[in-house]
């Protein structure tokens, strides 16, 4: 028969070790599920429309108008931010949101009769912001529609509580021009990416954090996490609309490295997570292998196909 | 010597009435930017100038290292190399550079902690590079890049241009082979790597020229397979900011392309409607000051 004493002792040693490991387990459970963001900012609904277009031309003035027409979006008035994907110039790979798409949304945003029109990008390896711009024929298009540009990492800064805490780092440095806009656009260039599955309208966000005060690239986040730092920043700042330039995407090691996928495809969507899920699957991921899609459609948008409404 | 003196004078226009010049569009002072600006203004007597100095030595944060700009949080990052170039070109006697030296000695880039050094070799392998050779971070708690590394770099041989510590030498003697090892195959520096995920990276125009900049100890390969790539580079350059910086490297390599390169800046600073960008300007005054002798900031003295 089994005394107390050597009970107790049987328990120590192993019971002990499994409880242990049960009760850290839990702590980490409790740890990882602990809720991270602060506001749900969800719509009822959300809607896309993909639009068709085989080619950069100057067709994507009216395809552009058109598809925005499309949402009835109340622009009056407002300043209107772009924010496109321009990463570093590499002749014959589709890294950067197309020039002439940016053009086009551009134009469509001062006929719909917003204030003001301004495109700002902050780069994540290249100091050279004018080099970049020029360098990319987004100079020319900005030229040619008189539109202003900002480089968003040399802007002015204001300390701002980041609106959930999936980095830890609590608060950033965010540029005005950002943080002052009526309506924000993330219009990224669809591609695969070798730290974080894709880059697409969320991701694309990270490049409103500036490099003058976190350094070129962003390093400081990318030891916060990516993910984690993409989710900080999308709750924080959240797009209002995105276009994405999916007609030449890129598969492979992005966002330097990859080959070109011709997607032919404008995709306009009034919820950057249910954008992103879209463009997972054209890309043939589920969207929730990617995550941080997967914990955005907790708190920012949709991926429940009952709750996206196509428009197209 | 007009356009000089035409840069130098709206620079000192743009100087804020708390001392040093914004970064851009920034409503702060930029350190980095107000340490170009001081280097391009080094021989004028003026408040901008005083008032410069006056920023840089009040916004040193208590370990010596210095913020990105006027009103930021206390944290040391790159511009603590600039600033003690700066200060050192501009002979500012009241300059407390002690701390800022430590403080450069004691901040490595992550790769140089063992853990990361093994997780680089072993795990994560899609960035090729030697993580025994490390530099300087942007940002303390990060790993080393090419330009904060070569500011570093030149600020550690302008202060001890001889009799230096074991530490010292040790220190440049690593940042300079973290150079080497990260230059890009066709020559020239991109931002930290010269091949990612087996292909190689297009070199940047002004990290190439910043990272000649700190390598000046004799014509090594490295070096001059970086000078011919950057010649190149620069002859359909249409930026000032990256032609200033070739200009600068030129001139510390003695290089027959400063004159070319100076020309074409000038043409570029005439084209360009305006440039109000003070950064810009102050880069491109101190490049065509740097023809001239010992009035280059960032010379090593060999």
């Amino acid at each position: 028969m089994r005394t107390l004493s050597k009970w107790r002792f049987e328990m120590n040693r192993r019971d002990w070790l499994i409880g242990s490991a049960a009760v850290a387990g839990s702590a980490l459970t409790v740890r990882f599920q602990r809720r991270k963001y602060f506001r749900d900012l969800r719509p009822k609904r959300s809607r896309i429309a993909i639009l068709h277009a085989d080619r950069y031309s100057d067709k994507l003035d009216e395809l552009v108008y058109d598809g925005l027409r499309l949402f009835n979006l109340d622009v009056r008035g407002k300043s209107v931010l772009l924010k496109p994907n321009i990463v570093e110039y590499i002749p014959g790979k589709p890294v950067n949101t197309d020039a002439q798409l940016i053009g086009a949304a551009a134009e469509a945003f001062l006929r719909l009769d917003a204030a003001s029109v301004t495109v700002a990008e902050g780069p994540g390896h290249h100091r050279d912001t004018d080099l970049l711009v020029h360098e990319t024929g987004l100079g020319d298009q900005l030229t040619h529609r008189k539109i202003a540009f900002v480089d968003l990492n040399r802007d002015e800064f204001i300390k701002t509580k980041l609106q959930a805490n999936y980095s830890g780092l609590g608060q950033l440095w965010l540029p005005r021009t950002v943080l002052t806009s009526d309506f924000i656009v993330s219009m990224p260039k669809v591609k695969t990416h070798h730290w974080t599955g894709v880059t697409f309208s969320m991701k694309n966000m990270f490049g409103i954090v500036p490099a003058c005060r976190y350094g070129w690239p962003k390093n400081v986040l990318h030891w916060a996490g990516i993910q984690e730092s993409v989710l900080d920043i999308c709750a924080t700042v959240r797009p209002n609309f995105v276009i994405a330039d999916g007609i030449t995407a890129m598969e492979g090691d992005g966002p330097l490295n990859g080959s070109p996928k011709y997607l032919n495809t404008v995709l306009l969507a009034d919820d950057p997570v249910a954008a992103d899920a879209h463009l997972a699957e054209a890309l043939g991921f589920e969207a929730t292998q990617v995550g941080h899609i997967r914990q955005a459609s907790q708190f920012l948008g949709n991926i429940a196909r009952n709750r996206i409404w196509h428009l197209t | 010597m007009g356009l000089l003196r035409d840069v130098q004078a709206e620079i000192e226009t743009g100087s804020l009435s708390s001392g040093g010049w914004v970064s851009g569009n920034g409503g702060r002072a930029g350190i980095e930017t107000t340490c170009y600006a001081l280097m391009a203004l080094h021989d004028r007597q003026g408040p901008a100038r005083d008032d410069a100095i006056d920023l840089l030595l009040r916004t040193q944060n208590p370990d010596g290292s210095w913020p990105a700009f006027d009103g930021d949080d206390p944290e040391g990052c790159w511009t603590t190399a600039l600033a003690v170039i700066a200060l050192h070109f501009v002979r500012s006697p009241s300059a407390l550079v002690e701390k800022s030296l430590l403080w450069l000695l004691d901040n490595d880039g992550r790769e140089g902690h063992w853990f990361w050094k093994w997780k680089f070799r072993t795990v994560d392998r899609a960035v090729q590079f030697n993580p025994e050779k490390y530099g300087w971070p942007w940002f303390p708690g990060t790993v080393s890049w090419v330009i904060p590394t070569a500011f570093s770099l030149i600020a550690l041989q302008q202060l001890f241009p001889c009799c230096r510590t074991e530490r010292v030498t040790n220190r440049i003697q690593l940042g300079m082979e973290m150079l080497r090892d990260r230059a890009c195959p066709q020559g020239g520096w991109n931002a930290g790597n010269g091949i990612v995920f087996g292909s190689p990276l297009k070199p940047h125009i002004d990290s190439t020229a910043i990272a000649l900049l700190a390598l000046t100890e004799g014509k090594e390969a490295v070096a001059i397979q970086a000078l011919n790539w950057l010649r190149q580079a620069c002859i359909d350059c249409p930026s000032a900011y990256s032609l200033a910086w070739s200009a600068i490297a030129f001139s510390v390599h003695q290089d027959q392309a400063f004159n070319h390169c100076i020309a074409h800046l000038r043409k570029a600073l005439s084209l360009t409607d305006a440039i109000s960008n003070i950064e810009i300007l102050s880069l491109a005054a101190i490049a065509i000051k740097a023809g001239e002798s010992n009035a280059n900031p960032f010379q090593v003295a060999i």
